[in-house]
């Protein structure tokens, strides 16, 4: 068995090799390549040398005091600590999650082959142990290259890798255990409810203890001895460590031992009872072979083809599970604009509180907020930070994340190229989905801004109510294009190189990762270039009508205006017509690039 | 009416269709049948105006699917081997997304004697993702069919459904056909082109090897010999391999 497994993962490991290296020969990958293995060497490899070298954190972090990481070297407790901590939680979830059977994970190629094999299931456990051993080397060896340069662990390269390997291998063998005994517990018709609320009482009675110790023997800290980190730390070690959630951690803080030793000397002290710990979690699962865990297994694979499939479609949501069927967003007549119905579509296929209602309740909330609220400075500062973060956050994230466009339907291509309406009306319907959206959450941010901030003449004399006006009125006109133009890299970018956008969605490999980078930061180059001109524009408006204020009032011996909201309003529409412009013409030509569009000859290989 | 004239398609150096000409009138069901890789899907996919052609023309219902793409689409329905389908847009949904992309006015009466048709009035709030492979090939065709359709193109129209399925789709295509379209489809299976098609043409590595009614196919390629199978005639038209 052992020699099969070894024999199907080298093989497959030999030919996956051989043939991404036999698709270098295509640039796209080339480039790919040369772009991911920059990044790793630049972000990772560069810094090898073990964590005494160091000499990649001090050039990530040049501007730390030289004491800085020394005083970090006794964090290892609260690494253990806080480390201890996060795998309960991980562990917790684990056994509180399932309500259906969860078998083990095979792939549907190992079902398929295994499961019809005169194999014993002790054979099958210890082939998916096995299995995993792979995946947890390769995993350790990633790990071990981030965490080697955390300057204020103490240990080594080996500790690190020999440490993520123990706490990677005891949880996937934890894992292993608590599917099959969840397995065999909902058999026997376990009570899924009943399985949740021992766990939780469990958990509560620790945490009701500890608070009760704590209230006992452990004082809260006063608000001086919280601001210093030594005095909050042995407060959280304390907290951490004893009474009965220092019992619940307790195995944890074991395994989590080896990574966290600071020398060879604690490696090693901490090394075996880690082994030791996994060794019973060894025992443990082979302790449960009689339990049938074939059904589930085979759902299991089932279902995870299927994610894997959608996700390489490029439909697969994090969070959503199944698609429900939702009344119409807007009422659709039968004849129109063919534009309205791709609107129609894809708000379909958004989350359901993406409708004009909620929009309206919020910009409600909003207005009727900005009237109760006191407008005091802090006030304003708050309103101000947090409009300016949504606004932020939608312009460079929003058009990567809403993907309602031609990006989700590139594997509809065939039927929509079927369909008789032009290229450009096409792209356009595609494209106002995400533009909606997006525009809707900006001109939120934009009238909480508008009506929470009051100029005042503190600020600048020349930052007048209508000036405030003038201000929010063109940042609204310009977001609909700007948002479009956005969208329109981003689409044209799937259009003029599928390929990329197609391989970009395949799992793995390190010219995946340099695709998506180019990818990203190619679309991030041309969304600037594109900016440019409507920028300049503006701009020389503006210039040209303080210089022209500038002669007014020289001649009538007054001081120039700075900024008048007609100049403003001037810019603006410039900007806002230069936006239009270029986004109009980058849909009718990417509209002809669908309409020859050739994706069977774009992906061929 | 189908006029393919001296159509070729390239990749590159691959030549995947070469020269094609042919012509289906309103009434007729053409099978295009060769073996893996002969291009019959390439072909299909040229002339519905899915994927541009690298030389030669292709005429729908007289629009040119090169140079007046847009009526001639309103004239054609596609039907893919695997059918494609919206995840979010309910069977119904689908229909009205339809109806306005081709402007079917009054869609709804269209749309109601076609579900019950193909069997999908129960099912019309449901997702794609809740129906059988078979029920979902039916949404692709009631959405096909939903403008009327002169010119119709299958792609492996029988592939995942079940023999009541099967028979249902021939009866369909046949009605189509009785009701005056000009029909082409692609399929391995020989027993559908003897039971549906009236005309068959056999490509082999992009070339056509043989095409008209199915007796002179068969009369061409029997030596003289009667009781020649379809079977038997394809293999001996395409030399009995892929190559």
């Amino acid at each position: 068995m052992v020699r099969a497994l070894l024999y199907l993962r080298l093989t497959s490991l030999k030919n996956s090799l051989l043939s991404r290296i036999r698709r270098l020969r295509q640039p796209k990958y080339l480039f790919g390549a040369i772009a991911g293995a920059a990044y790793v060497w630049f972000f990772f490899l560069r810094h090898l040398g073990g964590p005494g070298s160091r000499s990649g954190t001090r050039a990530i972090m040049p501007e730390m005091p030289p004491g800085f990481t020394d005083s970090l070297s006794d964090t290892s407790p609260l690494v253990i600590a806080f480390g201890s901590l996060a795998l309960f939680v991980i562990v917790a979830i684990t056994w509180l999650l399932p309500s259906q059977k969860p078998g083990l994970g095979f792939t549907e190629a190992e079902t398929a082959f295994l499961f019809p094999a005169p194999v014993s299931r002790r054979m099958l456990i210890n082939f998916k142990l096995l299995n995993s051993q792979f995946t947890i080397l390769f995993t350790s060896f990633f790990f071990t290259l981030v965490s080697n340069r955390w300057s204020f662990m103490g240990g080594n390269g080996l500790s690190h890798a020999i440490g993520w390997w123990v706490i990677l291998s005891t949880l996937n063998l934890h894992f292993t255990g608590a599917a099959l005994t969840l397995t065999r517990l909902i058999e026997r018709g376990g009570s899924t409810a009943r399985r949740r609320t021992v766990i939780t009482g469990v958990i509560a009675l620790a945490v009701i203890g500890t608070l009760g110790w704590m209230w006992r023997s452990l004082p809260a800290p006063s608000p001086e001895q919280a601001a210093e980190v030594t005095a909050l730390t042995h407060y959280l070690l304390a907290m951490l460590n004893t009474g009965a959630v220092g019992w619940l951690l307790w195995p944890f803080r074991i395994v989590l031992g080896p990574f966290a030793a600071a020398d060879s000397t604690a490696f090693f002290f901490a090394l075996g009872p880690a082994l030791l710990l996994m060794g019973a979690h060894y025992f443990w699962v082979m302790r449960l072979q009689e339990v049938s865990f074939e059904e589930a297994s085979l759902t299991a694979a089932e279902k995870r083809t299927a994610v894997l499939a959608q996700a390489r479609a490029g439909q697969y949501r994090f969070g959503v599970e199944k698609p429900k069927a939702r009344r119409s967003p807007f009422y659709l007549r039968d004849t129109g604009r063919p534009e309205f119905a791709f609107l129609w579509k894809n708000l379909l296929s958004t989350r359901s509180y993406f409708n004009g209602r909620t929009f309206a309740v919020i910009a409600a909330i909003i207005v009727v907020g900005s009237r109760w609220l006191p407008h005091s400075a802090r006030v304003e500062m708050v309103t101000a930070g947090v409009c300016v973060f949504v606004a932020v956050c939608v312009m460079l994230y929003g058009p990567f994340m809403a993907r309602q466009d031609i990006r989700s339907d590139l594997n509809h291509a065939d039927i929509l190229k079927t369909y008789p309406i032009a290229g450009s009306r096409l792209l356009l319907g595609e494209l106002l989905t995400p533009v909606a959206i997006l525009t809707a959450v900006l001109w939120l941010a934009i009238l909480a801004w508008t009506l929470v901030l009051v100029p005042t003449r503190n600020v600048a004399t020349w930052y007048t109510p209508t000036m405030h006006f003038v201000c929010a009125l063109c940042a609204a006109a310009t977001a609909v294009p700007l948002i479009g133009l956005q969208l329109l890299v981003l689409n044209g970018a799937t259009l003029l190189f599928p390929g990329w956008f197609q391989s970009g969605r395949s799992p793995g490999g390190i010219e995946m990762m340099g695709q998506r980078l180019i990818f990203f930061f190619g679309s991030i180059v041309v969304i600037f270039a594109a900016l440019i001109p409507s920028v300049m524009a503006g701009a020389s408006v503006l210039l040209a009508s303080y210089g022209f204020s500038t002669i007014v009032h020289y001649f009538r011996e007054a001081d120039a205006q700075a900024l008048s909201p007609w100049a403003l309003l001037a810019a603006g529409l410039s900007a806002l017509a230069i936006l239009t412009m270029e986004v109009w013409c980058g849909i009718w030509w990417l509209g002809r690039r669908f309409e020859n569009f050739d994706l069977s000859a774009e992906l061929r290989p | 009416m189908i006029e393919v004239k001296a159509l070729s398609k390239r990749y590159g150096t691959f030549v995947a269709v070469r020269d094609l000409s042919f012509i289906v009138q309103p009434g007729e069901v053409l099978g295009l049948v060769g073996p893996n890789g002969a291009g019959k899907t390439t072909t299909l996919r040229c002339i519905a105006g899915i994927i541009p052609s690298s030389s030669g023309a292709a005429r729908i219902a007289g629009h040119d699917i090169a140079t007046d793409p847009i009526a001639a689409k309103r004239a054609l329905a596609f039907f893919p081997d695997e059918p494609r389908l919206f995840d979010y847009l309910t069977v119904r949904q689908h229909l009205k997304f339809v109806s306005r992309i081709y402007g079917v006015a009054n869609h709804e009466a269209l749309a109601e004697p076609l579900l019950d048709e193909l069997e999908l009035l129960d099912k019309a709030d449901q997702l794609p993702g809740e129906l059988s492979r078979g029920m979902k090939q039916k949404l692709a065709i009631a959405c096909g069919l939903l403008h009327r359709p002169s010119v119709m193109f299958f792609d492996e129209p029988l592939t995942g459904l079940d023999p009541l399925g099967i028979r249902r789709m021939k009866d369909s295509i046949l009605k189509r056909a009785r009701d005056g379209a000009a029909i082409v489809l692609s399929s391995h299976l020989l027993s559908l082109l003897q039971e549906v098609c009236s005309h068959v043409l056999i490509l082999k590595r992009g070339e056509k090897i043989a095409d008209g009614t199915l007796a002179d196919v068969a009369a061409r390629f029997s030596n003289g010999e009667t009781n020649v199978s379809l079977e038997e005639v394809f293999i001996r038209a395409t030399g009995g391999s892929e190559k």
